[in-house]
């Protein structure tokens, strides 16, 4: 993997009584594209913004490229932002906002001239030099956002939730764009969202925060099939949590039944939350599951039909190319391999504990 | 750090030049003495003797009322056309924005001269009608540009959702739309209020007799001197507003409450006693105060008599005991000038019942036939006036038909014993530069000719252009050594030692010595004016009877004494004078010079409208030098 | 919608007979003699020495007020923005407070504070410092131009300022401006409509005043706004004096002019 390229060490903040971020370490590799996935108010956007310059952390570092920037003013720093809202400069043309960050930096005008070309053709702009700002739709003034960012070269591109404002159809568009432009210009992409659909489609790595502590570190494909708690389970993807007592070794007993699993190491008798995903769950007849319950539910969502299960108290959700109608008795059944153990929280605090890497 | 410091050091001095001019009106709401020029110690009495002052008083509500009912007007009209305004077209929009403008870019000064002519045109009697209709329009522009913005934001998609619900448009714009643009609407009210309250110029052409605001009360008090009640009338007003504003900020405000799990019931009560109590209540009070001192005044009927005086030219306790004699309620209005007076009534918008003019006016309106003869049969009391008065009358009213002495006097020079290094008896100290910046010279024009025509020997009712030439560029070079051009500050000024000479009319001499010993009055040995102010009646007056019924009482030994004891002006009521009680005034010769000293002295005549003119042209050209 | 437009109505009819109406009766009564014959007379008045020096004086001093004020009130909006007070009603009602105590009052206080023995030079003399001879001079009438309408300047700037978007300047910032850069470049242009009507509201009051004159210049100083008042109040020639208000109301036109190029929204409205 490549070299460590923004260091976060013990960075704390909070305004007034409220704390957003705790003590909180990270790095972001060269050429990563990090996402900072959380609900709102997780303190994502609050380590965007100190990382940017446009916020100082009460204690801790920022190391950048072996260097502390705590002290750095953002003009100075070698990041670049694409803000929420754009920030477009609305009394400047197109070309002029994209030609901001290069005439400041006293670049000549032809490479001006070319860069612009350059930044325009690269988000499918051509010919929009001498259009205003306030002319354009959304998705343009975005990806005008952009093309003013990435002009400077910076090292690393801070974007903050940059597709919150857009219609699904353009959001799934300049999600490739986004990963397309990534790979053309083999920068860091640091991305803020809260959209755990977005997030898994273009990252490399996602940090799952709440509560101004990180919840998970991972891939996509780490996050999504084994989060080491309910709030990532619950919070990436839907899923069933259920509480649950580690019986032993490969042995959890769900609902008062045992169920056979892979997860070692967490003791005897001890209680857990099990994480079992919709999708995950074969619905067998009656006496072949583990499990008897009955549909009360059933939805079509075009890839799949979407049940609901009430066996032993507790309402299972269940995905399933096969439609079961409504009243039917059926089996429930999972694989081991579907099941996910989690340590319970001791309290309700402890469901935010820092994790460490 | 130090970027802070600095800001708090910009701000504190920003705030010191806002607020140094209020905390001066502050102090001197506590100044024992009547005039601002001297500090007299401390005193409360004003506060009291303001809740009897019934003119400040009547302006005061008169103020309230208007500014409460023309924002109110003001935020109906106003808001109604903000909304059908977004929904016009953007053209049509563009275009009555651009009308909307107008009042709020234009200067007050051609909004009201263009009000004036509108209402003299179209025959409103200027009163409190036009003062309200003038207000209205100023203040729409207020509530529309501050709802505007509010309707831009709302979410229109609202307004249908609740129309989708079955909600029936009125319903739903009530109840979907208005709470979103209510703030809007609130700022707008209390900006027109505000702007209405604090309007000067557009009143001061706009309204009529007897009705004054606050604003127009002071500036013709201005010349004279406030009357301290004035200040402490402002310093409650101020305050009270402060009070409130505080009340409103600093009570437990709904930002604290949701941040907070719950709201206590205590705060929620107390924000409802800050936030609406108490304003409602003291709103309340205001319009209870307004229709009670309102019905006090429209008692009166059509049984009135309009009377158009000099600024502090007759004591208020008279006007009382005229309307408890009579039953003739009193309309009173004052002015400054006679150039001020005659184009009032002149143009007939207002019809006055007596007027108190000086000579060379009166000439005029005679001549242009503005003026009604009296009938002597009742006005007994004439005869209280000397003979050698009505004698002097009839240089301007060559048959003593249509006028009454009330007033007179000479135009003399007052100085600071201190500050003069001998005795003074000519014009000419007026141009001894020893006295450069320590001259008040009168500011107006047939005065400040008359002194300049003297000063050369001529007559002060010249006409001869050389002769006026040869006294302009006198008064041109007069001008650097001129502190200031005023009317009647000179009393004050003198007073507050601020000068050292002053020209001034030898009613004040008296007062002004009262209130400074080291003044001194003399009329210059070249001679100058002697003038005699007297009440006619003009052609149009309605209540000619009761005009006359009121100049009779005026003529009354007792109560032209009263006056005379209140504003110091030589009475030619010869019954009156003998009930002076301090001989050293009865016997002043100030007051009452001898014919010796008079003999240089002149009246000023009506020129003609043209050299009228001249005249103007030729003081405006000193002026503008 | 057709009934919302309705609701315009009666300002329709208001605007027509208080604005548009009394408008014309001033170009009426300017553009024709005493007799009511047509006439350019009035309007050739201006070109009078005198009156021309009036205009002249009333274009300068109002051009120095409007200037103080922006200099004045420019940081002072910036401060009031980053204060960062919620309760922008309360920095915008210190402001307009003042006005509660009565125009003429604040103004005449002034007197009592610059007199020879006022209160600004009795303090000065405690100090054995220099006295301060500005009544009834022009500087005096500029400061109480300048009293008397910098709030007119600092809330339209104050409300341009506080609307930008801070991710704007957090851009500029990002980009590699530094402070200086960002304000020449990004909020100085931004808050032009600001800027503008400020000036209009500063500028035009100013030039047109005569009370201010009248009381801090102890009548010694003419402005154009005094020589009107006088056609009107004194000398009683209305002809002259509408004829006068028309040269003047070509100034307003300009800056309404100058308000529709720049300040298309009304963002910079005072309140």
């Amino acid at each position: 993997m490549a070299n460590k390229l923004i260091d976060i060490v013990n960075v704390s903040k909070s305004y007034g009584d409220n704390l957003v971020l705790d003590e909180l370490n990270l790095y972001i590799r060269e050429n990563e594209f990090l996402t900072l996935l959380g609900p709102s108010g997780c303190g994502k956007t609050t380590l965007l913004r100190i990382l940017g310059g446009f916020e100082s952390c009460d204690s801790g570092h920022i190391i950048f490229d072996g260097k502390n920037i705590n002290n750095v003013p953002p003009n100075k720093r070698q990041l670049n932002t694409v803000f929420q809202k754009y920030a477009l400069f609305s009394h400047m043309s197109i070309a002029e906002n994209i030609a901001f960050g290069l005439k400041i930096k006293g670049k000549s005008k032809a490479y001006i001239n070319d860069k612009i070309r350059y930044a325009l053709k690269l988000v499918n702009l051509d010919g929009y030099e001498n259009r205003t700002p306030d002319s354009l739709s959304g998705g343009q003034q975005q990806r005008i956002a952009i093309a003013r960012a990435i002009v400077n070269e910076p090292k690393v591109l801070l974007l903050d939730e940059p597709l919150g404002a857009l219609d699904l159809k353009l959001r799934q568009d300049m999600q490739y764009e986004l990963i397309r432009l990534k790979n053309e210009l083999g920068i860091t992409f640091i991305y803020v969202t809260h959209d755990q659909e977005e997030a898994l489609t273009m990252s490399d790595t996602i940090v799952v925060m709440n509560q101004g502590y990180i919840q998970q570190i991972g891939t996509p494909e780490d996050i999504y099939n084994e989060p080491e708690n309910a709030f990532v389970a619950d919070f990436i993807g839907e899923s069933n949590i259920l509480p649950a007592v580690m019986v032993e070794d490969k042995l959890v007993k769900i609902l008062g039944v045992n169920f056979p699993c892979v997860d070692v190491g967490f003791g005897k008798n001890k209680p857990v939350d099990a994480v079992i995903r919709p999708e995950d769950i074969d619905l067998v007849k009656p006496e072949e599951g583990l499990l008897e319950g009955v549909v009360t539910h059933l939805i079509f969502k075009g890839v799949h039909y979407e049940m609901e299960v009430s066996a032993n108290n507790f309402d299972w959700l269940v995905h399933s190319t096969d439609m079961v109608p409504v009243g039917t008795t059926v089996g429930i059944k999972v694989d081991p391999f579907d099941i996910q153990i989690m340590k319970k929280p001791e309290s309700e605090d402890e469901e935010a504990v820092p994790v460490e890497e | 750090m130090i970027k802070n410091t600095l800001q708090k050091i910009y701000l504190g001095l920003i705030f010191i030049l806002l607020y140094a001019p209020i905390i001066t009106l502050v102090v001197l709401s506590f100044n024992n003495s009547k005039t601002r020029a001297k500090w007299g110690g401390f005193t409360g009495k004003w506060y009291v003797a303001l809740f009897q002052n019934e003119q400040i008083m009547n302006a005061l509500y008169t103020t309230l009322i208007i500014a409460l009912l023309s924002a109110l007007i003001a935020t109906l009209i106003g808001t109604a056309a903000a909304i059908g305004i977004q929904a016009m077209r953007k053209r049509v929009r563009t275009a009555m924005m651009a009308v909307t403008n107008i009042p709020m870019l234009n200067a007050d000064i051609v909004t009201g001269i263009s009000l004036m002519l509108l209402f003299i045109a179209f025959r409103f009697s200027l009163g409190f009608a036009t003062i309200l209709m003038a207000h209205i329009t100023f203040n729409i522009p207020y509530v529309i540009l501050s709802v505007m913005p509010k309707l831009k934001q709302t979410n229109r998609r609202t307004y249908e959702a609740a129309l989708d619900l079955g909600a029936s448009p009125i319903y739903a714009f009530f109840k979907v739309v208005f709470p979103d643009i209510l703030p809007g609407v609130f700022s707008g009210f209390l900006l027109a209020f505000t702007m209405s309250l604090d309007d000067f110029v557009i009143t001061h052409f706009t309204k009529g007799p007897g009705v004054d605001t606050l604003s127009t009360k002071i500036y013709s008090e201005v010349r004279k001197g406030i009357k301290p009640e004035m200040y402490a009338l402002s310093t409650l007003l101020f305050v009270s507003v402060l009070i409130l504003l505080i009340l409103v900020n600093v009570s437990p405000s709904s930002k604290e409450g949701s941040t907070r799990k719950y709201v206590s019931k205590k705060s929620k009560a107390a924000r409802f006693v800050f936030r609406r109590l108490v304003p409602a209540v003291m709103a309340i009070v205001i319009i209870a105060g307004g229709f009670f001192y309102g019905s006090k005044r429209s008692v009166s009927g059509d049984n009135q008599v309009i009377v158009y005086n000099w600024g502090e030219y007759l004591d208020p306790e008279v006007i009382t005991i005229f309307e408890e004699e009579t039953g003739i309620s009193v309309v009173y209005e004052e002015y400054e000038t006679n150039e001020i007076m005659y184009p009032k009534v002149q143009s007939g918008a207002i019809a006055y019942d007596v007027v108190c003019p000086s000579d060379y006016m009166i000439q005029r309106m005679i001549e242009n036939d503005l003026l009604a003869e009296i009938n002597f049969d009742h006005i007994p009391n004439i005869k209280n006036i000397g003979t050698q008065y009505m004698e002097q009358s009839r240089q301007f009213d060559a048959e003593n038909k249509y006028s009454v002495p009330y007033c007179w006097g000479t135009v003399g020079i007052l100085y600071n014993k201190k500050m003069v290094e001998e005795p003074i008896d000519s014009w000419s100290v007026l141009w001894d530069e020893t006295y450069k910046d320590n001259i008040l010279m009168q500011d107006s024009v047939r005065d400040a000719f008359a002194v300049a025509l003297k000063y050369l020997g001529y007559s002060l009712n010249s006409t001869d252009l050389d002769e006026l030439e040869a006294a302009k560029a006198l008064l041109i070079e007069q001008k650097p050594l001129v502190q200031a051009y005023v009317i009647d500050q000179v009393r004050d000024k003198m007073i507050g030692n601020e000068a050292a000479i002053g020209v001034i009319y030898s009613g004040e001499a008296i007062y002004t010595q009262l209130e400074n010993p080291d003044l001194e009055y003399v009329i210059p040995k070249e001679g100058s004016n002697v003038w005699i102010d007297s009440w006619v009646i003009p052609k149009n007056a309605k209540h000619k009877e009761n005009a006359e019924a009121f100049i009779n009482f005026l003529c009354r030994p007792d109560i032209a004494k009263m006056n005379f004891d209140y504003i110091t002006y030589s009475t030619p009521n010869i019954e009156a004078r003998k009930l002076i009680e301090d001989p050293a005034i009865r016997n002043s010769t100030i007051a009452f010079p001898d014919a010796s000293e008079l003999e240089r002295c002149e009246t000023f005549q009506f020129l003609g409208d043209e050299n009228d003119v001249l005249y103007n042209e030729l003081w405006r050209e000193i002026k503008s030098k | 919608m057709k009934s919302k437009k309705l609701l315009a109505g009666p300002y329709l009819f208001w605007s027509v007979s208080f604005i548009i109406i009394p408008l014309l009766m001033i170009f009426y009564y300017g553009l024709t003699d005493q007799d009511g014959a047509f006439t350019f007379a009035n309007l050739a008045k201006i070109t009078t020495p005198e009156n021309l020096k009036a205009l002249g004086l009333a274009l300068l001093l109002s051009l120095i007020s409007t200037l103080i004020c922006l200099v004045m009130a420019y940081p002072l909006a910036m401060i009031l923005a980053s204060m960062n007070v919620n309760q922008t009603s309360f920095i915008v009602l210190i402001f307009i407070l003042p006005m509660w105590m009565n125009f003429l009052l604040r103004t005449l206080a002034w007197q009592t504070l610059l007199e020879k023995n006022g209160v600004i030079n009795s303090i000065l003399s405690f100090f054995h410092l220099p006295q301060l001879a500005i009544i009834n001079t022009p500087y005096a009438i500029i400061l109480g131009m300048v009293y008397n309408f910098l709030p007119f300047m600092v809330l339209p700037i104050y409300n341009v300022l506080v609307k930008i978007d801070k991710d704007v300047i957090n851009a500029a910032r990002d980009l590699g401006a530094n402070n200086r850069q960002t304000f020449f470049k990004i909020i100085l242009p931004l808050t032009v409509p600001g800027i503008i009507s400020g000036i209009t509201m500063v500028f035009v009051p100013a030039l047109t005043t005569f009370v201010i004159s009248d009381l801090l210049g102890g009548s010694k100083i003419l402005l154009i706004g005094n020589v009107i008042e006088q056609e009107f109040k004194q000398g009683s020639n209305w002809h002259v004096g509408s004829g006068l208000s028309l040269v003047l109301m070509i100034f307003i036109i300009l800056s309404m002019a100058l308000i529709a190029k720049y300040d298309k929204d009304g963002e910079g409205t005072a309140f």
